[in-house]
Parts: C-alpha cells; structure tokens; sequence
C-alpha cells in the first residue's frame, strides 16, 4: 500500500513536468526509492494526470509485485538507485536539450543560475536508447558524478533526494538550453562574465 | 602522496615513549580520515570487552586529506575511542584551530595508549614529542591551563581536559582551543584515566594540493554556495546554531521538561534572536571558515563562546529554565571544567523528573535556574548529587529505579530534538552507532528546514532511505573530516571533487556516500563485537508511547517498527539487524571478520 503523502508527491511533480511541455502525453516517468524498495509509475500511464493505482512497488533488486505493469524505464531506475546515493529520479523529455543532445558530448551552460548549479551536463550516447542494460548502465554511470545527464536523442535523468530536487535540475537543464539558443538566434559574440569560465568545462 | 602525510604517530603513556610508522595507504583510500580510519584502528587496537577506562583503551586522533588546505570548514579533527558512557565505539570531533595546527605537524593520526603513572603532558612541535610532567597542572580548569600551556591561535594549539575528566565522569568532553568541545560519549574521561592532562601542537608543514586549478574553482564555487543558501549566509551568521530554538519549538519538537512536552512556552526568550538582541559581543568562527556560526556572548558574569543550541535547549527547555544568562553561564561553566553541555543538560533534567515524582531525593526542581551551577560543580568533581549524575543519565535513573526515564539511547542522551515531531529523526537516534546524536546525519535539514527539500516529518514509509543517506553522507563528511553545516550550501559532489583535486584520486560522489556507509556498518560491526543488539535499537518508551496532548505534534509517537524494518532491508542487513555477506563483501569489510 503506497502512503498518500508519496502518492501526492507523484502526482504534483507529474502534472508539472506536463504543463512545462517536458514531456507528451504518456511520456517521461518518475521514481522514488523507499529503503530497499522502489515506486515507479505504471506503464502506458500518464504522467500529467496519475492516479493512485498508477504506482507500482517493487524491489530494487529483484522483481516483485506489479512488476510487468512497471515503465519500461524500470531497468534504467534500478540500476540508478543501486549506483548512485539518489533516492528520486526524474526522467523526461526537455526539448531543447535533446536538441543540443545531438551534436554535443556535453552542454555547458552559458547562463549564470545554471552554470553555478549544474556546471554542466554529459550527453552520453546508445544505440538502443530506450530499456536495455547497456543502456542503464551507461545512464547510472554517469549519473555517479553528476546530478542531471542527457541521452542523446532520448532526455534526461535527474536524481536528487526528491522528486522536486530531481525537477529542479531538469528545469534549470531546458531552460539552460533555451537561454543558449536563444543566445545562438541572436548570433551576437558572447561576452564571458563568469570568473575561471573554463573550469566549468572540466567539472 | 599528497592529501595524506602518511605518517602515524603512536605514543605509549605508560612507558613515556613514542614511534611513528607510515600509514597503511590502501586503508586510508578505503576510509579516507577523521571518523573512518579512527574506526578502523579502533577495531584492530580495542578488541571486545576492553574497559573503556583501563589503559587497554586507546584515544585515536585523526585528521582528513582536506585538513588545513584551506577548503572551507577543514579545520576538524577527530578522537575515536571505546565510549564510558556507552560501551560502543565512540567518535567525536571538533572545529577551531587545533586540527589544522596538528594536520601542521606532519601527522595524520597519532594513537594514545597505555596510562601514565603521573600526570603528564605532551608537547608535539613539528615532528618532535616530548612528555611534560603535569602534576603542577592537575586540577587546573581548562581556561586558565590553555592561557598557561601557551595558546596561540596561529602557531600553537592546546587540547586538554578539566576536573571533569580527571574525575572520570563519564560525560566529560575534551575540550580544544578553550572552548571547542570533544564533547559526546565522555572521550574526557578516557584521557583522564591515563592521567594525560594536555596535548600542545604546532607545526609548519603546509598540506600539499595535486590540482591547484580545479581546488581553486571549488573553492570559488562553495564560497558562491554558502553566500547563496540562506542558513549559510544569513542564519548561522546572523543567530548562531540557536536560530533553530524558536523553529524548533514552532514545529512542536523541542523537547521540553525531560521530553515532557514538545514545546516550551520560554522558547523565546532563550531564542537565538534574544541571545543576539542582548548578550552577543560579537560572531567568532573556526579557521577558514566563512560561515562563523560561533556567538561570543556575555553576561555579567562570564563572557565567551557559545552557547550553541543544543547547550541553550539542555540548560533551558530540557530543564524547563528560560532564563538565558544563567545558560551561559552554565554553558561557560562546563566548558572550563570539561563537560558534554547535553548530556549534563538532560542529565539534570532526568534527576529533576525523577525528584519531582519522588523516586529520587534531592532539591532538584525544574525551572530552578539558579540550581545549574551548582549542580554542573559537583558533576565535575563528583561531590554530593554530583557523584550520581556524572555517570550520565541512564545509569542515574537505573540507580533510582527508573531507567525509563532516561532519555537517551544506547545511553548517549539525545539532542533537542523530539522525535515525535520528526520521524526521521527518531530513527536516526534509534539507530545511530553511538547512541541518541544528531552528528549522525541530522533529519532537521529535509524535515524541519527544507534543505535540501522539505519532505513530509510525519511521514512514514520511505522515511529509513533518507535517514541511511544522511548517516552515510555525515559519516563521509566527518571522516573527511569537515563542519557539517557546510552541507546546508554545498552539495555532496563538492566534497568528492575537492577531495579528488587535493589527494589527485577520482573519488564520485556516489564513491563517498559508500566510504560513508563501510565507515557505518564497521562501527555496527564494531558494537555487535560488544554484545549490542537490534534489541538496542531503541528509544525511551516515552517518544514511543505518549504522544504530545498539545501543539503541532499532537497524538504522534514514533512509529519506530515499521521505519525499523525497512531500514534493516534498506542497509542491506538482516531482519535481526545484522549485516549480510553480501553487504560487507559490497563494502570491503568481508576480510574484518
Ligand atoms: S560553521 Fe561554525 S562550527 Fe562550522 S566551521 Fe564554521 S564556525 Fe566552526
């Protein structure tokens, strides 16, 4: 039985993702970890609009109840959980950033709250970019060194210690990302404002 | 190799000599510094059953990589030994100037064992050691010995004790640079049965630095954090760590009259804004650190640092006292005769519950200010009431047929706290290493001040997932060894990149949270060498049985089994609390057993 209070949590961060365009309609899902559990939204749910009985809860390392109905993103989020301190991740679709996903190893902000708050975010690159191990753990790797990564052609996964810490990073990536492209449409040459501007290319 | 000295010095009290050897390099990888390789040693040196006040017992101070480099708040240092309050491994650390004057002196740990015949005292300069008799010294509070000893905050440090550890109490702190404290767990009382008064360090070496830039960056972008987070920059500066008092009590978890109630209606006037408004002289901090926590206050009669927090509610809620200048003064009074301010605090609050109910005769009443001193004077010098009490709060209420009211667990008093408000927090004491702590990874951050965010404080399920982050993140920051609040502005993944950046190997950040968690199950380990059990995973039946008839915490108690048995599955232990195989294997800890 999933407490309401996590239920909630669920459905808020959901419905943001959706209405912040970060996601079409049954895209994109959420996690949360519970000790040696996870809750994981149910496959073919939608995101923007989750019930209580689109949870599902099942083991961080082994299969248990429900698991068939659980996203297809299941693998990637156990992978997650068992190699990095995460206990929410938040995956999605962030425009923008798949954009620049695909022509980038990794994007390095140019606006002052994202660059001193993500430094910058790999893209990490797999030919099945969708539910294989290779995939998951690709993704969890990287995630052991940084909060928010890209997969390229695919989105985001941010972890954080909760849904809304793990949005948090996903929203500063898109808009990030829509900074510089409107930073590109303009087509001016960029005056660097930040002190030591290249170590943010090595963090 | 940078990062480290990796040297060790280990000294022999009980035949006044010394040797130093090289530190064991793929042990300083795996446990880093401070709280971690001080387990470490403790586990090969202190073996099971060892009376933690015979000369078996060993003090081991330890230093971290970031020790002295200049990275914000690495001033720390740390002392693990076998607890006299408790029974279980025990650590304790402190800011001010001490760490790095000793990180100076070219040592990473330094080992005490053995026990003088005399009382002694030790001169560490440079590299050099040489024992001082100190029984001209013995007696001596701790202000007037660090004048004597020769302070000097930039060249030259004094660690020491007071009557309190020369008395063995057994909440007697270690105190350093006059009023930084060793506090819980009375690590005073083992350096007092060696009959070691004193230890004096100045150095020059300076810590060397693999990547230069990359520090300098981080050390750029933590300043930016910390001006950035509201509790970094404006609350700890501007109220100290006793801005929490009225937050606490607001959300109905302030533990008041021996965790009688859950507020108290004096909160305010021993709040952090009283303090600041009338008897703050000015902010102090701990070397290189740009957050400066530490109050200098003053009273008509003492002026000095403190009190922090936890020393305001101890002497204040917990006793039912609000009146602010005799906390200080308490405060004051513990500092120079060597005392843990929380446990004497909850300790007099226990024998004020147990002689209003009559199962104790004694004067005690609370909200009798003008009983603290007094009573802090006997505890230090185990006169009268005084004999009782320094042995802490559990043994005290055993004595008098009340165990239960003591509030502590393992026997280590808890915090200002209540649980009962904060349910994370009632599993963090339950299950902490050294008993009832809020060193142990604090849930005030997510539960109380929305750092890093807010998470529900009632909540129940799940709640075991952050209590395990935060110990391994406090046990990871503590075994680097830095002050944990600057994790209030700076993110973990600061601290593996700095730590990378000075020692020049690539830690994660995920690889720190799992130093964190190996330092945590060897200390489990540690305790069930010592016959601990889950049975000890316990609270007061108070926290776990009556709930609050008032405020916000109304009808909560904690519902500590359910958190309990997710947090067993969630730390990869058994359903007795064990850890398994597999999880030691995982850890690098197979090869202790
Ligand atoms: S925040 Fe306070 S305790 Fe921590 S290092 Fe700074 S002054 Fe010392």
């Amino acid at each position: 039985m999933i407490d309401t209070r996590i239920y909630e949590q669920f459905r808020d961060i959901g419905r943001d993702l959706y209405t912040a365009n970060m996601i079409s309609s049954h895209a994109g899902n959420l996690s949360v970890r519970l000790g040696d559990k996870l809750v994981i939204k149910r496959r073919g749910a939608m995101l923007g609009q989750l019930k209580p009985h689109d949870l599902v809860e099942t083991g961080i390392e082994k299969n248990d109840s429900g698991v068939a109905l659980a996203s297809s993103e299941l693998l990637a989020h156990r992978t997650i959980y068992m190699s990095t301190p995460a206990l929410a991740i938040v995956h999605c679709h962030p425009r923008t950033a798949i954009a620049f996903s695909l022509s980038r190893d990794e994007i390095v902000p140019i606006d002052n709250e994202a660059a001193y708050l993500l430094k910058k975010i790999p893209v990490v690159a797999e030919e099945f970019a969708s539910g294989t191990p290779e995939m998951a753990n690709k993704v969890a790797n990287a995630l052991k060194d940084y909060k928010i990564i890209m997969l390229r052609g695919h989105g985001s996964f941010a972890t954080g210690q909760t849904l809304e810490e793990a949005f948090l990073w996903t929203s500063i990536l898109e808009e990030a990302c829509q900074i510089m492209l409107y930073a590109k449409l303009i087509d001016e040459p960029f005056i660097e404002y930040r002190k030591m501007s290249e170590s943010y290319t090595k963090f | 190799m940078a990062g480290w000295s990796e040297k060790v010095l280990e000294i022999d009290l009980s035949t006044q000599t010394y040797k130093t050897y090289p530190l064991d390099m793929d042990m300083a990888r795996l446990y880093i510094g401070g709280r971690g390789l001080g387990a470490r040693l403790l586990w090969d040196l202190v073996g099971p059953g060892v009376d933690p006040l015979s000369p078996e017992n060993v003090l081991i101070f330890t230093n971290g990589p970031l020790t002295g480099t200049g990275y914000q708040t690495s001033n720390r240092f740390s002392v693990t030994t076998k607890s006299p309050l408790t029974g279980t491994i025990l650590d304790a650390n402190s800011g001010g100037f001490w760490g790095m004057q000793f990180r100076k002196t070219g040592y990473d740990v330094m080992i005490v064992r053995g026990k003088s015949d005399k009382p002694v005292w030790i001169e560490i300069k440079n590299a050099a050691i040489t024992f001082h008799d100190a029984s001209d010294l013995w007696g001596m509070r701790v202000f007037a010995l660090t004048e004597k000893l020769g302070q000097n905050n930039n060249k030259r440090n004094v660690l020491c004790i007071g009557p309190a550890g020369e008395n063995l109490s057994r909440i007697a702190a270690i105190m350093n640079d006059r009023e930084r404290a060793l506090a819980r767990g009375g690590p005073g009382a083992v350096m007092g049965s060696k009959n070691l008064k004193a230890i004096v360090v100045e150095g020059k070496d300076r810590p060397e630095i693999v990547d230069k830039d990359q520090f300098k960056f981080l050390l750029y972008e933590a300043r930016k954090s910390l001006a950035q987070s509201p509790l970094t920059s404006q609350a700890l500066p501007e109220f100290g760590t006793v801005v929490l008092m009225n937050i606490m009590n607001n959300v109905g978890a302030l533990a008041t009259r021996n965790h009688q109630q859950t507020q108290f209606e004096g909160a305010e006037a021993i709040s952090g804004e009283e303090l600041t408004d009338n008897y703050l002289v000015r902010n102090a901090s701990c070397w290189a650190c740009p957050i400066g926590c530490t109050r200098i206050s003053r009273t008509e009669k003492v002026e000095g640092e403190g009190p922090e927090f936890e020393s305001t509610w101890a002497f204040g809620a917990q006793c039912g006292i609000a009146d602010l200048p005799a906390i200080i003064e308490a405060n004051a009074l513990c500092n120079d005769l060597g005392l843990d301010t929380i446990s004497v605090g909850s300790t007099i609050a226990c024998a004020m519950e147990l002689s209003e109910k009559n199962f104790m005769d004694s004067e005690l009443r609370f909200g009798r200010a003008d009983q603290l001193a007094p009573t802090i004077e006997a505890i230090a010098t185990r006169s009268d009431i005084g004999a009782d009490l320094a042995d802490g709060s559990l043994r005290l209420a055993t004595k008098y047929g009340h165990p239960e009211l003591s509030m502590s667990s393992k026997g280590l008093e808890m915090p200002a706290y209540d649980p009962r408000g904060m349910q994370g927090q009632g599993l963090l004491y339950a299950t902490s290493n050294r008993g009832g702590c809020h060193m142990r990874g604090n849930m005030v951050g997510p539960e109380v001040l929305g750092a890093p965010k807010l998470i529900d404080r009632f909540q129940v399920q799940g709640k075991s997932s952050f209590v395990i982050l935060h110990q391994n993140t406090a046990a990871a920051i503590d075994s680097l060894v830095l002050c944990k609040f600057t994790n209030y502005g700076v993110a973990e993944e600061y601290f593996a990149r700095v730590l990378s950046a000075v020692t020049g190997i690539k830690y994660s950040t995920g690889d720190m949270i799992k130093v964190g968690e190996r330092v945590w199950n060897l200390e489990r380990l540690y305790n069930l060498r010592e016959g601990f059990t889950n049975k000890d995973d316990t609270l007061p039946p108070r926290l776990l049985n009556e709930a609050p008839t008032d405020g916000p915490s109304k009808g909560w108690v904690v519902q500590l089994e359910p958190m309990l048995k997710e947090y067993y599955r969630g730390r990869g232990w058994d359903e007795n609390g064990i850890p398994t195989k597999k999880k030691l294997a995982e850890l690098d800890l197979e090869v202790l057993l």
